[in-house]
């Protein structure tokens, strides 16, 4: 997965940004002021930079035009619009505004990711084997066949891996928002999923929320 | 029916009436004058022309006239000593008639001689009617002749003689001429002048015009121009002052809705950032698997930042709480606060290597105690804050005046100007490291002002920054409380 610097001078929100990155397999280093910041993304060793905008010594926005092109993600507190279509304008790549979701900034980042460097090719766990590009999962060396909803729901849960997701959330980012279906469509997916694939211990049911795949 | 018949002409005039009224709206105020001036004008020098013209005329006729007179006066003489002469030697009265005729019609005058109605002898060769004794003019084919009768001989005989004035009257018509020419000529050039002259005049009206619907539509960095001395450089001076004095007040208004929506963004950064906090750790609590550590550190950290609200919502309760009510003033011995802030903030100082010290002389001011305590707290507490290892805060107080100095990294003068706004922090990327939520300068202007005292911050970048207080409020030594007690 992906190389990221946080650059954010509260330790609280850079401490949360760099725990839920971890959680879906991006390795983070943090930097709590402007001028760490442009030094650490000098070494060009990161895949993104997660800048804060206020930030004390140098800014995010003043950072913005020594960055050679390295994707950014802004984090600000202002709702303002004029603050987002600067950071935009800068060249950056994306803004998450305070106070955000986990979901949402990893949904960012992914995104981001994703244009910058190319999907996620294949996945692997335990003895399974999950080629994400042509859309085939493989069990010790054998393949599993999948109906297509089970291995949307199964990428996602990649993607989104040790995060729990409610039914609503699933139901959502699988099938649709408009999906008019109950929620135990998703519960018959996870449970088949689970059988096929023999990782009732990897997909958890998180208690009271929803489902999580531990890895 | 009877009535539709009554009302329908009634309304055609009124239209005709302001159709009429739009058509002089439309006037401009330099056309007017044109118009008004030039009619003026050629009415004046028309009328002037030709009263003068008709009174020469006159004038004239008159002389002609007293000419004629005196002719006919010597004619009569003449007849009457000829008609004498006659009578004692004889002779024929119509040969000496003839005579006469023929004498005078080479000078140009006719003459008729009249016994009763019945004309003896008679060179005028145009019908006349006459009465004994009267001048009279006759127009014969257009042409003026004067004529006068006289009885001579004792009323015997009657001479009428006529002169032909004619010239009178083509003199009198060629002036005219002359006249009308030289007004028309006169009237064509001051036309021309005054429409130029009034165009120019009016110009600075119409500049000043052009300045108030460029502001109408909004631009206010234009300016009336100033030429010249008269009514309109005083209108378009007075004019430029005015504008000046809205462009100033809303570069007032603009500052000061900077000023809120600074303290609005300021506000949403210290309300965002906790909040982003205290959410974000209990969203990874509820999803994520979580190890013991990180169980304790997500609660920490949750807790430290609920502890970041309830200060900001105090700052923001106190301050209103301070705008709202009056407090209680009393005696406030000066010197003792001081002390004892230095004592409280003693330990604080302690951990960051910075030194209190209270010093001067006791003063006592009319205060309210908790607040100036409150106030001094604050602002020993940023010195404290503002100093670095081994350095060093004073407390000192004298006279009604107190000075909280130290000699920590000091302010720039855009700093100092902002300080006592709430939620200014001198850092501009507003780390957190020092602490605070950037209200407390606010509160402490507040306080200050409560008690009708002056804050004065002096600070050089690097050198420290001294704030000094003078309370108008102070109790000299001899008088008050002071010397009672």
């Amino acid at each position: 997965m992906a190389k990221i610097l946080i650059a954010e001078d509260e330790p609280a929100i850079n401490d949360l940004i760099k725990w839920n990155l971890e959680l879906v397999g991006h390795t983070c280093h943090q930097v709590f002021d402007g001028r760490a910041a442009l030094e650490a993304a000098g070494t060009g060793a990161f895949d993104l930079l997660i800048l804060d905008v206020m930030m004390p010594a140098l800014s995010g926005f003043e950072i913005m035009p020594h960055l050679k092109g390295q994707p950014v993600i802004f984090v600000t507190a202002k709702a303002g619009v004029q603050d987002r279509l600067r950071g935009l304008q800068l060249g950056a790549d994306d803004y998450i505004t305070k106070p955000f979701e986990i979901l949402e900034l990893v949904e960012r980042v992914k995104a981001v990711l994703r244009r910058t460097k190319g999907e996620m090719k294949e996945f692997s766990f335990d003895d399974i084997r999950v080629e994400l590009t042509n859309r085939r999962v493989y069990k010790g060396g054998v393949e599993i066949p999948l109906k297509p909803k089970e291995f949307d729901l199964l990428e996602t849960l990649i993607h989104n891996r040790n995060l729990a997701l409610s039914r609503e959330k699933l139901i959502e980012l699988v099938w649709n928002f408009d999906y008019e279906g109950d929620s135990r469509t998703v519960d018959v997916h996870v449970q088949r999923l689970r059988r096929k694939l023999g990782i009732a211990h990897r997909l958890q049911t998180v208690y009271k929320t929803g489902y999580r795949l531990q890895v | 029916m009877k009535n539709g018949s009554f009302f329908i002409p009634a309304t055609a005039p009124h239209r005709g009436a302001t159709e009429k009224k739009d058509v002089g709206m439309k006037l401009r105020f330099w056309q007017k004058a044109y118009l008004l001036t030039l009619a003026l004008f050629l009415i004046c020098i028309n009328v002037g022309i030709l009263s003068l013209t008709v009174y020469t005329h006159g004038k004239n006729v008159r002389a002609a006239e007293e000419a004629v007179k005196a002719q006919q006066y010597y004619v009569a003489m003449s007849f009457e000593r000829d008609m004498e002469y006659l009578e004692s030697n004889g002779g024929s009265v119509a040969l000496l008639m003839e005579g006469f005729g023929a004498h005078y019609r080479d000078k140009g005058l006719s003459i008729a001689f009249l016994q009763g109605e019945e004309t003896l002898y008679s060179t005028i060769s145009f019908p006349y009617e006459m009465e004994n004794d009267t001048l009279t003019h006759l127009d014969v084919e257009g042409k003026r002749h004067i004529l006068i009768s006289s009885s001579v001989c004792d009323g015997a005989y009657q001479i009428i003689i006529a002169k032909n004035v004619d010239s009178l009257d083509v003199e009198f018509r060629s002036l005219m001429v002359l006249y009308l020419l030289t007004a028309l000529a006169v009237s064509l050039f001051l036309a021309v002048c005054l429409y130029f002259v009034l165009r120019k005049l009016s110009k600075p009206l119409d500049s000043l015009r052009e300045t108030t619907v460029a502001i109408g539509a909004g631009d206010f960095s234009v300016t009336a121009k100033e030429m010249g001395n008269d009514e309109f450089t005083l209108l378009a001076k007075s004019f430029n002052a005015m504008l000046a004095k809205i462009n100033s007040q809303m570069a007032d208004l603009a500052s000061d809705a900077e000023k809120k929506q600074m303290l609005v963004d300021n506000m949403a950064h210290e309300l965002r950032t906790p909040l982003t906090s205290i959410y974000g750790y209990a969203e990874y609590l509820e999803k994520a698997p979580v190890t013991e550590e990180k169980r304790v550190t997500a609660a920490q950290y949750i807790m430290s930042q609920a502890g970041r609200l309830q200060k900001i919502s105090e700052l923001l309760l106190d301050s209103a709480y301070i705008r709202g009510n009056p407090p209680e003033m009393g005696e406030v011995a000066l010197h003792t606060l001081l002390s004892q802030v230095a004592a409280q903030l003693a330990f604080f100082g302690e951990g960051r290597g910075v030194t209190l010290r209270a010093e001067g002389e006791q003063t006592v001011i009319h205060g309210n105690e908790t607040l100036l305590s409150m106030l001094f707290f604050n602002l020993a507490e940023n010195a404290v804050k503002a100093c670095s290892q081994g350095g060093e805060v004073v407390l000192s107080c004298k006279d009604g005046r107190a000075t909280v100095r130290d000699n920590g990294k000091g302010m720039t003068e855009e700093q100092i100007a902002h300080v006592t706004e709430p939620f200014y922090r001198t850092d501009k990327s507003r780390s957190r490291a020092e602490g605070g939520a950037g209200l407390g300068l606010a509160l402490c202007k507040q306080i200050v002002d409560l008690h009708g005292a002056e804050m004065k911050i002096s600070s050089k970048p690097g050198e420290g920054t001294e704030i000094s207080l003078t309370f108008t409020t102070w109790q000299q030594p001899g008088d008050g409380l002071a010397t009672n007690g």
